[in-house]
């Protein structure tokens, strides 16, 4: 009874086309938001912000950018964690040579750094589609790693080949480093999704996002309307290579701390990819779902027996744990192909008529 | 803007060629400002290739297509859309994730401007001209008639309404030149004659010049102003309906006389 | 700048004029590597071909077959019969595939059906690792692992021996496939479902042929990669390495896969060797993708496609 669109008539285009036209789900993501930068700081403990809430954010981040070129523009791309690695490697370099560049300046700037390795890449997906691509962009995750890898120029020559986060403050805060604290690095990470959710919201709904999904849905009909494919889809790589920089910025600085290039290896794109499937490809709601279930599902799983009182050896459990992460993700696919944006959908639409469904 | 005369397409000698199959073969015609042409012929006449070929998506082997005077026999299929070229397709090719608002909203997408950053920030400008084009949108489902599949994905409606949402994805993008590929196969007598009227009003209402293929000879001969008729790839006749069904080398192609 | 150009393309070159018998050594060796990354680019043709899933786990698969049959040998199960249980249990597992992941997923996208099948590769490694073990192992078929010396150039009898069944089994294959009543059923699924299945062709019974089919393959790749390099979890890794040889060859094209196995083995063998040094080496991970990548945008339908003429 409470979920209710009924009396609530729309007089204007304009009201239409907001993101959230139905006034109880405005009310409900304003507090959500609110809330979302008011109390896990206060009430989270250091375990939940650094090993729950802000790798969620991060990798929700890297899954609408992921989410814009596949989901949308319906490019499938196993490149996620090259994008991510460049990201995180200028990040790097940006912070370490010019110290006083504000940090927030340092994440756009990196984005952009990724955005045009990602047209690079994109390139292939003019001439070749589907798995073929897919494939494609698995040599930019390859050739990406191998590069941070083989030249030190990327590590500033450290020995041990890792990239650590500097000390930057904001607002005369530390929000970086290994002197930052969870709750400071948990805010700006909020930020910056939150921002960034906003406009990957407000392309996907307007004049951009109707030409990738028109490209993704019937590329000839799309062409013969005046989508220029080339044009489109590199927009598309590049935009989502942007997110996934921002985030692979965000992977060291706000979440690690400091990273080799293995962190940015071939299991984090699928990672990502297994983010955006659950959540519901061609939703920005579905990424953040995704993400949370990804990142919360291995925590679960590795404290269930624990929980359960069994005691396990520690290979068995890592076993176990693979198995059933794998069970799952097929158990989840075949309950709800379109993934739990759609589950959410369709729990919604039963709300409105409850408790009167007929 | 003043219409210079003249013809608004003129077709000159068009081959088009698939390896060695000729499926064109130096096809010319024109179709006059404000005119609804018919193409008509058997199955494998060449027809929607040479659609095809107008809407730059095969390009001719010999001849030259023109536009409002201007050669345009070699562009893309996205330059052919910006000249004013809309078409609808054989088989229904409706953007089957999207919402029927969205997918006639892509018909509007040469008419938007791009401003990239106003556009993610949703602000001023930006959403200004999406609710102008809302707008429009709006108006051309009022006038076909689909106020209440707005917000229906397309792919979810049965047959007949996908082909009237994508002449509303053509016609959103205000074409001057309408090609429609068989625009009422597999439509049932009624959803037939509501096409033909909306055919009709858009040709009246909005001056648009429509060039479409159609195999109901009855539907042809009431709605178009000119029938061009192919077989084989070549054009064996061409003219009004009525003296078109008259001509012997036409009835001989749709009456199975033996090609010797 | 001219150093750089005469390092990059003359000096290889020179090197290869200037050791013939070296020369020859590395394109054996590319053949060899060739044969294997044919083996597993087979398994994921069968598969694509018959049920369009782009099969991820194919690699785990090898990795599996391969652990299943070491552990049987390690517990003293004679090698021929241990083979045939190998056998046996693939062919379980395709059958456990088709009804447990395939069957429920029927006419889903062909990502939804990638997707499970990475889901499959996450089972599959903590499944035959809880069977038997994480630990590496050697695989002992009785092939001894020496090289002989013809006219100046070394040849491993291991690698030689991989290869000749590598070449055996891909004949095999092209046979079944171009021969047979069930290959020509195969195919026919693979061009049409719906057809395929009003003409009375058994969907099912057929993808529980293909993963079986694709299990045995499994399985020769498994020994003969295990035999080289003992079993352990960078097997499964290897699916990766034969990505590229599809896209050289076409997902869908058996004479592809063996022709693209080859130029992808010999080409990062030479790369590797007479270029690889000038960039710091290493370069095994992504050159055969470049390599793949670069033959692409100037070929779209791969090495045997046809041109697709795109009807509208």
């Amino acid at each position: 009874m409470i979920y209710r669109e009924a009396g609530q008539f729309k007089t204007t285009y304009a009201a239409d086309q907001a993101v959230f036209s139905i006034v109880q789900d405005r009310v409900a993501v304003a507090a959500a938001v609110v809330g979302a930068f008011v109390v896990p700081p206060l009430v989270a403990s250091e375990y939940w912000l650094q090993a729950v809430l802000i790798p969620f954010l991060v990798y929700a981040l890297a899954a609408i950018g992921l989410n814009l070129l596949t989901g949308y523009a319906g490019q499938l791309s196993l490149g996620t964690g090259g994008f991510m690695a460049v990201g995180a490697y200028s990040a790097f370099k940006l912070a370490t040579a010019f110290p006083h560049l504000n940090v927030l300046v340092v994440f756009v700037l990196s984005g952009l750094v990724a955005a045009g390795v990602g047209l690079v890449f994109g390139i292939p997906s003019l001439r070749i589609k589907g798995f073929y691509l897919a494939v494609a962009t698995l040599a930019s995750q390859f050739f990406l790693v191998w590069l941070f890898n083989k030249v030190a120029w990327f590590t500033n020559y450290a020995s041990s080949g890792t990239i650590t986060a500097p000390d930057r403050t904001l607002f005369g805060v530390v929000i970086t480093g290994p002197n930052s604290a969870p709750s400071a690095r948990y805010l700006v990470a909020l930020g910056l999704v939150a921002v960034f959710a906003v406009i990957a919201k407000n392309l996907v709904r307007g004049r951009i996002g109707r030409s990738w999904m028109a490209i993704r849905d019937r590329d000839i009909a799309a062409e013969i309307i005046g989508v220029r494919p080339l044009r489109t889809k590199l927009l598309a790589f590049g935009i989502s290579s942007f997110y996934c920089g921002v985030a692979g910025a965000g992977l060291v600085f706000l979440y690690l701390g400091s990273a080799e290039t293995l962190a940015f290896d071939i299991s984090i794109s699928f990672l990502v990819l297994f983010m955006v499937i659950i959540g519901g490809l061609g939703s920005i709601l579905g990424s953040f779902l995704g993400a949370a279930f990804i990142v919360l599902m291995p925590i679960v799983l590795a404290n269930a027996p624990h929980a359960l009182g069994l005691r396990l050896p520690v290979a068995l459990q890592k076993q176990i744990e693979l198995m059933v992460f794998g069970g799952l993700i097929i158990f989840f696919l075949i309950v709800e192909p379109r993934g739990l944006a759609r589950l959410w959908q369709i729990t919604k639409e039963k709300l409105r008529l409850w408790p009167f469904p007929h | 803007m003043t219409a210079p005369a003249g013809p608004l397409l003129e077709v000159d000698g068009v081959s088009v060629r698939f390896g060695a199959l000729v499926a064109v073969n130096r096809v010319s015609l024109r179709v006059g400002r404000r005119e609804i042409v018919a193409i008509i012929g058997p199955n494998g006449a060449g027809k929607t290739t040479l659609l095809n070929a107008v809407s730059g998506f095969y390009h001719p082997y010999e001849g030259t297509i023109a536009f409002e005077g201007r050669d345009r026999t070699h562009l893309a299929p996205p330059d052919v859309a910006a000249l004013g070229i809309a078409r609808t397709f054989q088989n229904v090719a409706l953007f089957k994730g999207m919402s029927v608002l969205d997918n006639i909203m892509t018909g509007r997408l040469l008419k938007m401007s791009g401003s990239f950053l106003l556009e993610a920030l949703y602000w001023g400008p930006a959403r200004r001209q999406e609710l102008e084009h809302r707008a429009f949108v709006e108006r051309i489902i009022d006038f076909l008639e689909i106020q209440a599949i707005r917000k229906t994905p397309a792919g979810r409606l049965p047959y007949g309404l996908q082909k009237r949402v994508e002449l509303a994805r053509a016609l959103a993008a205000e074409p001057k030149l309408l090609l429609l590929d068989e625009p009422m196969a597999g439509m049932n007598v009624e959803e037939k004659e509501d096409m033909c009227r909306f055919i009709l009003d858009v040709n009246q209402e909005f001056g648009t010049t429509i060039a479409l293929i159609e195999h109901d000879m009855g539907v042809v001969m009431d709605i178009s102003d000119r029938v061009v008729v192919l077989d084989y790839g070549r054009k064996i006749g061409d003219g009004p309906p009525a003296e078109v069904r008259r001509d012997q080398a036409v009835l001989d192609a749709y009456l199975g006389v033996a090609h010797a | 700048m001219l150093d750089l150009l005469y390092a990059v393309a003359v000096a290889p070159f020179r090197d290869m004029a200037g050791a013939p018998a070296f020369l020859i050594e590395v394109l054996i060796g590319g053949v060899f590597a060739g044969l294997m990354y044919s083996l597993v680019a087979l398994g994921f043709v069968l598969i694509f071909k018959a049920s369009g899933v782009f099969n991820f786990a194919q690699g785990v698969m090898v990795l599996f077959a391969a652990l299943t049959l070491v552990g049987l040998l390690e517990r003293g199960v004679p090698v021929l019969v241990a083979l045939a249980l190998t056998t046996v249990v693939m062919v379980a597992l395709a059958f456990a595939i088709e009804r447990l992941v395939l069957r429920p997923l029927v006419n889903q996208a062909h990502i939804i059906l990638f997707m499970a099948t990475i889901g499959l590769n996450f089972f599959l490694e903590g499944f035959g690792e809880m069977l038997w073990g994480a630990n590496v192992k050697k695989l002992d078929i009785g092939i001894p692992d020496r090289s002989f010396i013809v006219r100046g150039v070394q040849i491993n009898q291991l690698e030689l021996t991989a290869a000749a069944t590598a070449a055996v089994l891909v004949t095999v294959l092209a046979v079944f496939f171009q021969r047979t009543r069930i290959g020509r059923a195969l195919r026919a699924v693979a061009d049409d479902h719906e057809a395929a299945l009003s003409i009375g062709v058994p969907l099912r019974t057929i993808w529980v042929v293909v993963w079986s089919v694709a299990g045995v393959v499994a399985i020769v790749a498994g020994l003969m990669w295990g035999a080289k390099s003992g079993v352990q979890f960078s097997l499964s890794l290897i699916a990766l390495k034969a990505l590229p040889v599809l896209i050289l060859g076409g997902f869908e094209s058996v004479p592809g896969a063996i022709v693209g196995g080859l130029i992808i083995g010999v080409g990062e063998k030479l790369g590797e060797v007479y270029w690889g040094p000038l960039v710091g080496g290493a370069i095994e991970n992504w050159f055969a993708y470049v390599l793949a990548l670069a033959f692409l945008l100037a070929r779209p339908q791969g090495l045997f496609g046809e041109k697709i003429i795109e009807r509208v």
